[in-house]
């Protein structure tokens, strides 16, 4: 979906969307791709791709596959692929990608983990 | 032998000339069995339990949307297959939704067999095949106790096993009625003024959730009411139905 050949691609199939009138309260685990414009409150986790759309408020913690992120996000970023950041995104927290773009515009306050360097850091101690 | 239930409404006269219409096409496609005629003394599943006492081997609802639920509330025990001959265009989107157009190609669909085992949802202790609805406002809806959900806007709230036209889905999304999922569709309006109105959709994929509603009804397959709070649950490929070609999913 977010991979390096069609990476800032929209959402093909998704099973979720909570809409711009709707608040989500609670831990919200799915399995598909998830696309997010209205409030969610408390955790969301999924084994599938991430889209939240700017005028999406999320207070949580957020998992995903790969995500895309163009709205406001109090809490960790955790994403074991690709995340995007776009200009109209205000994270306020810690991010932790494998990979990451983020665009001119963007606000993001908090700390950032490449996954992929940290295996490199550790393979370098062990040699 | 084939069982083919009349709905109550299909004994006004001026149904007589399409019933015998449709059982001129039965005859020629043999297919004719026993015709019950369903009225205000004659109860659904009473009828359905002596048909299938009696050995039955297909039940065919001929009538709308109401006649369905009816029927599948009775034979959701059996593994009798279920077939449809829809009667008048409106409240009939089950039929469609199964490929089953018209009163021909409903024959046609009989004689063809083509069988496959769906999903029902269960709310409270009423089976539905379609959808369920409900008002969005002074609803609460609570999903398997994780989560809740809460609208801002005016609107409604779907529930669908199967979808019918009721809607428009925003692209990339199809609903399929055998994958032990129901999904939980929120339509809302926006208007704050008459230039910038704006419909906006959630769509949630779930197995159960709870719906607390103290003023409005929840109403099964366009046709039964039922109140609120109602549980609604998915109970998975426990029906046989016959399907056109040109079924929706």
């Amino acid at each position: 979906m977010f991979n390096k050949q069609n990476q800032g691609e929209v959402f093909n199939e998704f099973e979720t969307v909570i809409g711009p009138s709707v608040k989500v309260k609670g831990d919200f685990n799915g399995q598909g791709n998830i696309i997010v414009e209205g409030v969610v409150d408390g955790n969301l986790k999924t084994n599938g791709n991430l889209e939240v759309g700017k005028t999406a408020k999320i207070t949580a913690n957020i998992e995903a596959k790969e995500a895309k992120i163009g709205g406001h996000v109090s809490g960790n970023v955790k994403i074991k692929g690709f995340l995007e950041v776009t200009a109209t995104a205000k994270i306020f927290g810690d991010i932790e990608a494998s990979s990451l773009s983020i665009e001119r515009g963007a606000i993001f306050n908090g700390k950032c983990v490449m996954t992929t360097g940290v295996e490199e850091v550790k393979k370098i101690k062990v040699a | 032998m084939n069982i083919f239930i009349y709905d109550s409404f299909l004994n006004q006269k001026k149904y007589d000339r399409l019933l015998a219409r449709i059982e001129t096409r039965i005859t020629d496609l043999g297919l004719n069995g026993k015709i019950s005629r369903l009225g205000p003394t004659k109860n659904v599943s009473e009828t359905i339990d002596n048909e299938l006492r009696r050995g039955a081997k297909t039940i065919i609802a001929v009538g709308n949307n109401k006649t369905i639920n009816q029927i599948i509330n009775s034979l959701v025990s059996s593994r009798i297959p279920l077939g449809i001959i829809p009667i008048g265009q409106d409240n009939n989107d089950i039929a469609k939704s199964l490929g089953i157009e018209s009163i021909e190609t409903a024959c046609d669909i009989l004689s063809a067999r083509l069988l496959t085992k769906i999903d029902l949802g269960l709310a409270n202790k009423t089976y539905f095949l379609s959808n369920i609805s409900i008002n969005n406002k002074g609803s609460v809806i609570d999903i398997n106790k994780n989560y809740t959900i809460e609208t801002t806007e005016k609107g409604l709230i779907y529930i669908f096993n199967l979808i019918g036209e009721q809607i428009k889905l925003l692209p990339g999304i199809k609903f399929i009625p055998n994958d032990g999922f129901l999904e939980l569709v929120i339509n809302t309006y926006c208007n704050k003024n008459f230039f910038t109105k704006q419909d906006h959709q959630s769509i949630f994929k779930i197995k159960k959730v709870t719906i607390h509603n103290l003023k409005n009804q929840l109403i099964l397959d366009g046709s039964v009411s039922i109140s609120a709070p109602a549980e609604i649950t998915i109970v998975k490929k426990c029906l046989n139905v016959i399907v056109g070609k040109n079924r929706n999913f």
